[in-house]
């Protein structure tokens, strides 16, 4: 905790306050500066705090579903999914194959989604402004179909334990596909706006450098690893719902900076579209939901399922007693993790850097307290 | 639960390695854990840190069993990039215990066991800066304990901060 | 193409920036929607007011088996009836939803038997009081009805 600062010392500790346009939320970072270089930082989390996991001590399991979706709220369709896939786990449930390739369309557009609006936030923190309108427009588009799908943009309770509630509507696969005819250019888009512009480059490489092992160290995962050089993605070291027959790639790049997280992303927005054509033409027919209890009551036991959500890797460790509420839901919550390493990625960096780190680490504060 | 026993050459090496302290080593849908005593549980982690390539410390938890004499459940997930597996660590330990701190292994553990600290008032010996994390500095009370109830507050903090009668 | 050199000096990657902001100032790619001139058209499925329906009568389909205010994850539905000595069934009386704490998540109509509520299309729901949004079953029957004023 910074000290009381005597008038003639060369520190000074400024707060960079919960409000705040470029923290992504209410997140505090109390800065110790020496002149404009940073010499540390102690972040204060909590003001998001709404005590989710105590409220679901007191719901029943499908009940809670609906407060899944509010940890990550930029994409929330991968909470929900791996919330049913660990309480799926613990009732050992059989998903039909329909259920599972709509989740992966469902979960991979969300991701899309998700990316979309880090680029468009993370730029507008640089400097840049017009990138998140056209981000936005592109968002605006896959959360029609989430709409249509379910009823709901944001907030979407897409998915059930067992499978889906709703049956895909007529053009679904219509709709999706004419969004990845759409989308594949504006990334090019994107990309000639920011890729090789100097300014660009010139605020994003080398700031913010953290090494492989170090992510290791910090228990760090998502984009952020996959930049510093660790080719690991849950979706093909430890599949699930059906990943395991789509054909993608995993990018990695080598440096571990802000630019190369930069370029992840860019590049699995793109592994995502590949994903999201090779499950709609593999859709296969067939009933979406298994069969589940009515009142679900898991055998007493425990189960840690985790999946890979944008931002990293977002597990559940579920455990019951037998009883038809939850014992204790615990979330791994990937924001929570990557946020500590945010000290050791700003020494010796200036304040702006501090901002484009904070952008580039990609943190829901709704994850982080929740 | 109806966990059935897990035999491998790892679960060998442990055995050697700690004898007794390690109380069972089980597997429950697909997902192996051991059960060891708390006070051993820091030097298991390092041992399958250094020895055994787990070198990712994928969550730390704590349940609350009020029923039990010891109370606490502290789960610790490690995963290992080399070898694809994930294991789970269980230890119980009764109310008033400090258990030692992992931070020298595992850096993520410092907010991981500050969050525990701040839930559960486990207190973790060999920490570098315990203090709350997600509740306010000065509250008191833990909450996911489950003797603090959905609907409880700190009233005494709520009065002086937020200036109101009651929170709810 | 340009020697690097002259790449940087010339500013060329910044042109290439401009560029694709120019290109999207012709005026067929303006998406804005001018709300309230134009009301966005909603999905069919969207999760909106929650009105309670009634059949071709003019009866209420709902048969008061409490099945919503179960699944209600924030339990705020009270539901109330008495049972008619004739047909031996339960008959509503008072129904009523807290709109206020509502997330709108779904579960009351996926839990609903008979299909007597459901959540439309509705989503200008403001009100000037806290009470305004604890809606009865008069409320829920007819559907909110939002001022609409001339723009």
């Amino acid at each position: 905790m910074p000290e009381a600062t005597f008038l003639d010392s060369t520190e000074l500790v400024l707060n960079m306050g919960p409000q705040h346009p470029s923290t992504h939320g209410v997140l505090r970072v109390i800065l110790k500066l020496d002149g404009e270089k940073v010499l540390g930082t102690d972040c204060v989390v909590g003001y998001l705090h709404r005590g989710i996991e105590k409220i679901a001590e007191n719901r029943t399991w499908a009940q809670f579903n609906p407060y899944v979706d509010r940890f990550d709220y930029v994409a929330a369709v991968s909470n929900g999914l791996a919330y049913c896939l660990a309480v799926e786990k613990l009732l050992n449930a059989e998903v039909p194959p329909r259920a599972q390739a709509v989740r992966v369309i469902l979960t991979e557009l969300n991701r899309i989604g998700s990316h979309l609006l880090w680029l468009g936030t993370h730029a507008l923190d640089i400097g840049a402004i017009t990138p998140v309108f056209y981000t936005f427009r592109e968002r605006e588009e896959s959360l029609k179909i989430l709409e249509k799908y379910c009823g709901a943009r944001l907030t979407t309770h897409a998915f059930r334990i067992g499978g889906l509630q709703f049956e895909t509507y007529d053009g679904f696969e219509k709709d999706v596909l004419a969004f990845c005819d759409l989308f594949l250019p504006k990334v090019d888009e994107y990309e000639e706006l920011l890729t090789n512009n100097r300014i660009w480059i010139g605020r994003l490489q080398n700031v913010g450098i953290l090494t492989g092992e170090e992510c290791k160290e910090y228990g760090v995962t998502g984009p952020v690893l996959r930049a510093a050089g660790v080719k690991w993605d849950i979706r093909k070291a430890m599949p699930y719902s059906g990943y395991e027959k789509y054909d993608f790639e995993i990018p990695i790049r080598a440096n571990g900076d802000t630019y190369d997280r930069y370029i992840v992303r860019m590049q699995e927005m793109r592994q995502s579209v590949r994903i999201i054509r090779q499950a709609v033409e593999g859709l296969p027919a067939g009933p979406i939901l298994g069969r589940v209890a009515k009142v679900l009551k898991p055998p007493v036991g425990e189960a840690y399922v985790s999946i890979e959500a944008p931002k990293g890797e977002l597990g559940f460790y579920v455990v019951s007693d037998g009883g038809p509420q939850p014992y204790r839901v615990r979330v791994r919550p990937p924001s929570f993790i990557n946020l500590q390493a945010l000290d050791r990625m700003v020494r010796g960096m200036l304040i702006a850097d501090v901002v484009a780190v904070i952008g580039t680490l990609d943190i829901v504060l709704g994850e982080v307290d929740r | 639960m109806a966990a059935t026993p897990w035999e491998s050459d790892l679960v060998q090496q442990l055995k050697e390695q700690f004898g007794e302290s390690l109380l069972e080593a089980s597997s429950y849908v697909g997902q192996n854990f051991i059960i060891a005593k708390p006070d051993v549980v820091t030097s298991l982690i390092e041992y399958l840190k250094f020895e055994a390539d787990f070198d990712y410390l994928v969550d730390l938890t704590a349940v609350d069993w009020p029923k039990r004499a010891e109370r606490f459940d502290l789960v610790y997930i490690l995963y290992s990039f080399a070898r694809n597996e994930r294991i789970r660590i269980k230890t119980r330990i009764p109310e008033g215990y400090r258990p030692a701190s992992v931070v020298r292994a595992h850096r993520t553990a410092n907010w991981l066991e500050r969050e525990i600290f701040d839930m559960f008032g486990i207190e973790f010996e060999g920490h570098p800066d315990l203090r709350r994390i997600l509740m306010p500095e000065d509250w008191q009370g833990h909450p996911l304990r489950k003797d603090y109830t959905v609907l409880q507050q700190d009233d005494r903090w709520v009065h002086e901060n937020l200036g109101i009668e009651k929170g709810q | 193409m340009m020697p690097p050199l002259l790449r940087k000096v010339l500013l060329v990657d910044l042109f290439e920036g401009l560029r694709v902001t120019f290109r999207s100032q012709n005026p067929k790619n303006i998406y804005t929607e001018q709300y309230p001139a134009e009301r966005p058209k909603v999905a069919e499925r969207y999760r909106g007011a929650p009105r309670l329906m009634k059949d071709e009568n003019g009866k209420t389909i709902c048969n008061a088996c409490g099945a919503c205010a179960l699944a209600c994850p924030e339990q705020l539905i009270v539901v109330g009836s008495i049972r008619n000595p004739e047909t031996k069934k339960k008959e509503l009386t008072t129904y009523t939803f807290d709109l206020s704490r509502c997330m709108f998540c779904g579960m009351c109509q996926d839990a609903c038997p008979s299909d007597a509520i459901k959540l439309t299309q509705d989503f200008e729901l403001a009100t000037y009081s806290r009470e305004g949004l604890i809606w009865d079953r008069q409320m829920l029957e007819d559907g909110p009805k939002p001022k609409q004023y001339k723009c």
